[in-house]
């Protein structure tokens, strides 16, 4: 039970943890692992969310945020924007000039992230800067462990190339 | 070899469909729904001519083909006006 409790405290302190992460951390062994989380998912205490290919795992109370996160960080560029935006605040322009991709993409990707409250929009005489909103630990540390798979990545491709042909939808 | 490159063609679009498809789920962007009816169409088309071919169907088929093509332009189109 202490040890359950171990693991417990372990999610709430570090949601959005990976399993291996988890296992590691608490130099818990997987099977062992495995146990205990079935018996706090059961028990409403915890949930795990499929991102990627991998899972990870939240507290109870914190569903509309994975889920916010998850949409967050679905497509490559996005993911690319909050890492820029983690070195600071940064402007269309800017974003566009750094990752290679045009301004009607940047445009579509940070309208679709103000809607989900990750970044906000800060408007400074005729620029538009973009700063984050959110937590950058949590979110740093479900990108550093994000793995698209191929599929994903043609997907997110076409995405970008939609958008950067005008205004998103 | 001709059906080789015929069943290849049939994959291709039939993995362009699941592309498009996932980009719709990510995106809700129109043009994408757009490009997955249009890619679904050609894998269509694609299996009428070969089925044609291969089962000696009697009936001219052509008709459909053509109407098929012209629904995959009109959906590019589509998927870059309505974007």
């Amino acid at each position: 039970m202490e040890r359950r409790n171990e693991i417990l405290d372990q999610i709430r302190r570090r949601p959005g943890v990976t399993f291996r992460e988890l296992a590691r951390e608490l130099g818990i062994g997987i099977g062992d692992l495995q146990y205990h989380l079935h018996k706090l998912e059961k028990e409403g205490k915890v949930f795990s969310k499929k991102i990627g290919r991998r899972r990870y795992i939240f507290p109870a109370g914190f569903e509309e945020e994975a889920q916010r996160l998850v949409i967050a960080i679905s497509t490559e560029t996005r993911r690319r924007i909050l890492l820029q935006l983690m070195e600071g605040p940064k402007s269309q322009g800017e974003l566009a000039e750094r990752l290679g991709v045009s301004q009607p993409t940047i445009s579509y990707h940070m309208g679709e992230l103000e809607k989900l409250g990750i970044v906000e929009v800060v408007r400074e005489g005729r620029s538009v800067i973009y700063r984050l909103k959110h937590d950058p630990t949590l979110i740093a540390r479900i990108i550093r462990d994000y793995r698209p798979s191929l599929w994903e990545k043609l997907a997110d491709n076409l995405i970008d190339l939609l958008t950067s042909m005008g205004e998103g939808k | 070899m001709e059906v080789v490159l015929e069943l290849l063609f049939i994959a291709l679009a039939l993995t362009l469909v699941g592309v498009s498809y996932l980009a719709y789920k990510k995106s809700h962007l129109r043009a994408a729904l757009y490009f997955l009816l249009a890619f679904l169409l050609l894998a269509i088309k694609k299996v009428v001519e070969l089925s044609k071919d291969a089962l000696r169907v009697q009936r001219d088929v052509s008709a459909i083909v053509d109407a098929l093509e012209v629904v995959v332009m009109i959906l590019f189109l589509l998927a870059l006006w309505k974007r």
